[in-house]
């Protein structure tokens, strides 16, 4: 029995949002000999939900980036409607809402540069236009890296109409933000969206925390009406509509390589499948100690380059069906950032290398911004941290459970002090994921979520430039959180991209080249 | 702008990328291939694995135990009420059957480990007596495990379960009774158990030794429906019933506040999960005391809304593998697994009963009948016509696409 056709142009590892939107980057530019495998059963790896006695759970996504209302629609949010993937978005309420109990803080931003700025302003009078004013510079530098992340230029050219975006690329967000010289309330205040990008203030680069920043508040965040499920889904059938094959429980073990040139995959089952190109979602880590076969083929500077580079944050994450309304429970907002020690992102990194308790929490019901996600008379609740692998390394099978429960009642708790919301008594559903529930679901390496640390010595800016010197093996393109533009589910869309750029380039230069030489004959 | 300094500021993108270079150069060039996440990933859910049956027994007249050893030593770790999906042969058919676990949890962390499953002889699974007839001591079987939400979640459930049990859906509460009287599992149980005769209870001595060990802990009340030997409750399980043991053991009074009354679990066949629901709302426990477990879809007959008129139809069901097809015949009142399996066609089912969603199959055209109890499919799912195979059913000829196996 054959399963497969001989031969495909494109191999896509991962049916998650960079490998679907891989595929549909593909075939706009007519690239359309694409075989998509994926290990689980079901598309967008980590953009998922699952049911639990009927009632259907978002799975991982808080917030969706650059989607952008219909009338200024944001980078990801173009891409969609131009692929014809009609996504039913929602918009979230507000941005969030920062609680800091040991100082009093207690704000609620909505988005909207001036919106945001005037909150600031009741609450710290005379700060609002600072506060604009920095925003401005972030959508700047916002806009500016959108434009040359498909526009190249010279360094001159850059200068002249970049500025913003050239003078602050070598610098953290808390170097940049030091020269505005806020109180340091307003600075935690414009803190919580950093374990977005997982890394501390002190070491994030500028640029990624301005990105994050003009995005989420220019535009407003979104969530699809049917659960981050809708939006994979909705991928998945547009990239077969194109005629993608897309093959479920297709665990792809081993890339084949020869000459230093992609050759084709086999898959856990044993089929052999030749290509010109993978697109590859497993980590960088896994493809060159593991995956690569022969071993031989991979260069000394890959595994440098895996060893060297930090991996960033996995998750800790709580999800709960209550059996009452949020508004009789006394939730009143849909994302909620918790400091219930302290606000200094250097110390709650440290925290994040232990297993807890947690005291920086992320607080999302869905139901505020998707009503009718679950059930009348009910809501679905989660409390999130975003730790390091680290405090999981030596997790025991026989205490895992234990483990996962002790996690999950310190997180709950903690979300009932600062709240003073009772969530125990309500939970009629209850799942708890952990680095290994992400190993085991999607496969990725020890179980992250957001690729390598965007940490200045790793800046998106400097990947961007190095992109020629990170290539290792002729034909393999990366496209996930691990790839350059990192972790998030809007920028795994445009990693997916990039991915898709890169072959569809080599495929015109080998066509020019072929072109070139047969005139020459 | 200005932060630093104008020509720092503009040297700020060669800046850090000379900071990444020597990140780079930093880095060990000797492979590290260890993944501590993945390796823990993989031992609490090693998927298909071989075992040896080590022991048979009768647990009634009318039930075996079988006890299944890893031929690799390892058993990964479960919690009561989790259920083992069996890999059987069957001709050419590979047939995927689930059962609960009867085994408690630390049996499997023993120095030799093992499980067990409880079967009742010529219950009509597709494969009646399939283990009573095929497996003897030493045969090896393909099982993958744990699978199902049907455990004590302490941060849900109260610290006293009231399980209620019909046949041999006893065995998860027998799983849970070994566990306390071993010390592992420290809550109280009280089990409302109906059989037939008391030569069907299934696993009677072993929760009888576990009552034996922890007198104040674990608590069984057998209800016979047919059985005039017997000298203790008769008839079926009813509310009077439930009421009356969950209050003497349980603490349980109708006004008992949601969040502090006993949490009701059942396991049983599906014509008595109707009347238990039923008897848990009139009751009024809430929904977060209640739980169930997911059996297997009952005969259309018992299905709500099922189109009888169908029954006896067969149909053509083309079924799409990788760029592979197949037509085979799928009757009307037999869920499309079924007829998959009768092609020897395999299909991964766990639970049967819709509700995991192993099993979930393309709909490439035609029309099906999804049974609605224990629908478990995501909303977009059904909007893009996906199903699980286990609990759907033809209603005209059919396309589908299916992962390879």
């Amino acid at each position: 029995m054959k399963f497969y056709k001989d031969h495909y142009d494109v191999v896509i590892i991962g049916g998650a949002l960079a490998g679907l939107s891989a595929a549909l980057q593909l075939q706009q530019k007519g690239i359309n000999d694409i075989l998509i495998l994926e290990k689980h059963n079901l598309p967008g790896g980590l953009a998922t939900s699952y049911v639990r006695n009927g009632i259907e759970i978002e799975a991982t996504l808080h917030e969706m980036m650059s989607i952008g209302s219909k009338e200024d629609r944001l980078k990801v949010g173009v891409f969609f409607d131009e692929c014809g993937v009609d996504i039913d978005w929602l918009k979230v309420p507000e941005a969030y809402r920062f609680v800091e109990p040991k100082k009093g803080i207690d704000i609620t931003l909505h988005s909207g540069f001036e919106t945001m700025a005037n909150e600031i302003d009741a609450q710290y009078p005379g700060w609002g236009p600072k506060v604009l004013e920095f925003m401005q510079l972030c959508n700047r530098v916002y806009d500016s890296m959108n434009t040359l992340s498909v526009t190249p230029m010279s360094k001159p050219a850059m200068l002249m109409k970049h500025p913003d975006f050239v003078k602050t690329a070598g610098y953290t967000a808390v170097e940049v933000i030091d020269t505005f010289g806020f109180p340091q309330d307003i600075i935690d205040i414009l803190t919580p969206y950093w374990i977005y990008v997982g890394n501390p203030m002190s070491t994030l680069p500028f640029t990624i925390y301005a990105f994050l920043m003009a995005d989420y508040f220019r535009g407003g965040s979104y969530v699809p009406k049917k659960y981050s499920h809708e939006m994979s889904m909705k991928l998945q059938a547009k990239a077969e509509e194109n005629g993608a094959q897309v093959e479920f429980c297709q665990e792809v073990e081993k890339i084949l390589v020869k000459d230093g040139k992609v050759t084709g995959v086999r898959t856990r089952r044993g089929d052999v499948i030749n290509c010109d190109y993978v697109i590859c979602g497993a980590y960088p880590n896994k493809v060159y100690t593991q995956m690569i076969e022969p071993l031989s083929e991979v260069p000394a500077g890959a595994i440098k380059m895996v060893n060297g580079r930090r991996l960033s944050v996995t998750t800790a994450s709580v999800m709960m069906v209550l059996d009452d309304t949020a508004e009789n429970l006394g939730i009143e907002d849909y994302n909620i950032f918790s400091a219930g020690e302290t606000m200094d992102t250097d110390k709650i990194w440290e925290q994040g290398k232990t297993t807890g308790p947690y005291k920086y929490l992320t607080s999302i019901c869905l139901d505020l911004a998707n009503p009718g996600a679950t059930p009348e008379g009910m809501c679905q609740f989660s409390i999130t941290n975003l730790p390091l692998v680290q405090g999981f390394l030596d997790l025991k099978e026989e205490d895992y459970y234990d483990f996962k429960r002790k996690m999950a009642k310190e997180m709950i708790e903690e979300y009932e002090r600062v709240s003073g919301i009772n969530i125990h008594d309500h939970i009629v559903e209850i799942e708890v994921s952990t680095p290994v529930t992400i190993a085991h679901y999607v496969g990725a390496w020890k179980g992250s979520i957001y690729g390598y640390s965007h940490s200045i010595d790793d800046h998106a800016v400097a990947r961007l430039q190095m992109k020629e010197d990170d290539h290792f093996i002729e034909g393999l393109e990366f496209a996930g959180a691990h790839a350059i533009s990192g972790n998030g589910m809007g920028p795994a869309v445009t990693n997916g991209r990039a991915a898709a750029k890169a072959v569809i380039d080599d495929v015109a230069k080998k066509a020019a080249s072929a072109g070139g030489s047969k005139k020459k004959a | 702008m200005k932060v630093k300094g104008f020509l720092k500021d503009v040297g700020g993108a060669s800046r850090v990328t000379k900071m990444r270079q020597e990140l780079i150069a930093s880095g060990s060039p000797i492979p590290d291939p260890k993944d501590p996440i993945r390796e823990l990933a993989d031992l609490l859910h090693p998927g298909k694995q071989q075992f040896t049956v080590t022991e048979i027994r009768e647990a009634s007249p009318t039930a075996t135990t079988y006890r299944l050893s890893p031929v690799n030593g390892h058993v990964p770790v479960f919690q009561s009420g989790q259920y083992v999906n069996f890999y059987l042969t069957v001709g050419d058919s590979v047939l995927t059957r689930a059962y609960s676990i009867s085994s408690a949890p630390y049996e499997a962390r023993l120095a030799e480990p093992y499980f067990e499953v409880t079967i009742r002889h010529n219950v009509h699974y597709l494969v009646p007596d399939w283990f009573l007839d095929n497996v003897k001591v030493g045969t090896e079987i393909t099982a993958a495990l744990p699978f199902g939400q049907f455990l004590y979640e302490p941060l849900r459930d109260s610290d006293h379960i009231v399980g209620i049990a019909g046949g041999s859906g006893i065995t998860p509460f027998a799983s849970m009774a070994k566990e306390i009287a071993h010390g592992k599992l420290d809550i109280d149980l009280t089990i409302i158990y109906g059989s037939v005769k008391h030569t069907d209870i299934v696993c009677g001595y072993e929760l009888e030794e576990a009552r034996k060990v922890a007198p104040d802990k674990i608590h069984v009340v057998h209800v016979m429906s047919d059985d005039d030997e017997w000298d203790g409750e008769k008839g079926f399980v009813t509310r009077e019933i439930i009421e009356k043991y969950a209050a003497k053991f349980a603490g349980f009074t109708k006004d008992t506040n949601a969040a502090h009354g006993p949490s009701f679990f059942f396991c049983g066949p599906p014509v008595m999960f109707f009347l238990i629901d039923k008897i848990m709302k009139e009751m009024g426990v809430p929904m977060k005391r209640f739980r169930h477990d997911a059996t297997a879809q009952p005969a259309v007959k018992l299905i709500p809304g099922f189109p009888m008129d169908q029954v006896g139809k067969t149909y053509k069901m083309t079924v799409v593998r990788g760029i592979h097809e197949d037509v085979i015949d799928a009757a009307a009142d037999e869920p499309v697994a079924v007829s998959l399996e009768r092609a020897a066609i395999p299909i991964d089912t766990h639970c049967r009963g819709g509700e995991c969603g192993y099993c979930r199959t393309q709909l490439l055209s035609g029309d099906i009948f999804v049974s609605p109890l224990n629908d478990g499919r995501r909303a977009m799912d059904k909007e893009l016509g996906w199903f699980h195979a286990c609990s759907a059913y033809p209603t005209s000829d059919l396309k589908i696409k299916i992962p390879i196996i």
